[in-house]
């Protein structure tokens, strides 16, 4: 794949072109690019490899994968979004270990239900079992701070370990990436479809 | 809810004064989508910060939808075609 990183599209006059969905989706041309490339990456090795029936969930892990490699880890959202997928990765790798090993011992025996699959949980955006359980334990940072930061805090990775200050910084960027990946998927999505 | 002068006192490790905060809450309601339709009148901050959590959350249904029709366009479409005419459509 070409260095999508250096060439900038030129201006193009036509409104209906497909080139639009790239520059439209962000302030400045070359972060959307590097949303595309690295999702669009990540879509044709998830195509080659990942069976159908476990599609859907690769497919929505990439998107926030790409997410956050495009914005960089100088944010504290897109550190918590890597951090993550690395350590979703390890514990599968791990599991998967577990269970070859447990086959391979207890080969005549039926395996325990709790080796089997031990809480294969879809992550949605921001949660994890470890974020769910500094949760409960983490009180409001600031006395002024609303109620409803509390839920803002679940939404947004990493949001647990905010300020404040930083929780609403942290949120006005996930959510302009937020809305140019969505606007790159539909994008994509209406390309697939006019084929 | 005390006052300014009060807090920024107290906390001494971290000057961060109200006006920041209503400040970045405003930034935040101008990325919601219905400010485009108001005026931008100034919403209470909890107001600002519950439409963000559903707006969030919004967001968040529609990756998973659109992840869904991805893999099953992936499925139906021809992959090297649809790759080369996203390509094309990239670099022009």
């Amino acid at each position: 794949m070409d260095r999508k990183r250096t060439t900038p599209p030129p201006p193009n006059p036509n409104p209906s072109s497909p080139a639009l969905l790239v520059t439209r989706a962000a302030a400045s041309p070359s972060k959307a690019h590097m949303l595309a490339f690295h999702f669009l990456r990540a879509l044709s090795r998830i195509h080659r490899v990942t069976p159908v029936r476990r599609r859907t969930r690769t497919i929505r892990r990439a998107a926030y994968s790409s997410m956050a490699r495009a914005a960089g880890p100088r944010r504290a959202w897109s550190r918590a979004l890597l951090g993550q997928a690395r350590s979703r990765r390890a514990r599968t790798l791990a599991r998967r270990a577990v269970l070859v090993r447990r086959r391979v011992l207890t080969a005549a025996a039926p395996s325990s239900p709790a080796a089997r699959g031990g809480g294969r949980f879809i992550a949605a955006g921001g949660e994890t079992s470890a974020a769910a359980a500094s949760r409960a334990a983490l009180p409001p940072r600031q006395a002024g701070e609303p109620p409803r930061a509390d839920a803002l805090r679940r939404l947004v990775p990493g949001g647990d370990a905010m300020e404040y200050c930083s929780l609403l910084e942290e949120t006005a960027d996930y959510l302009r990436s937020l809305r140019a990946q969505v606007q790159l998927m539909q994008g994509l999505v209406d390309l697939f479809s006019c084929q | 809810m005390s006052s300014r002068r009060s807090r920024s006192r107290q906390s001494g490790s971290s000057r961060i004064t109200d006006e920041q905060i209503s400040d970045l809450v405003s930034k935040l309601q101008d990325l919601l989508p219905e400010a485009r339709l108001r005026n931008n009148d100034r919403m209470p901050s909890s107001r600002v910060l519950q439409e963000t959590c559903n707006y969030i959350r919004s967001l968040h249904r529609e990756v998973d939808d659109l992840s869904e029709r991805l893999s099953e366009l992936l499925a139906t479409s021809d992959m090297s075609s649809a790759q080369a005419a996203i390509i094309r459509s990239l670099l022009m």
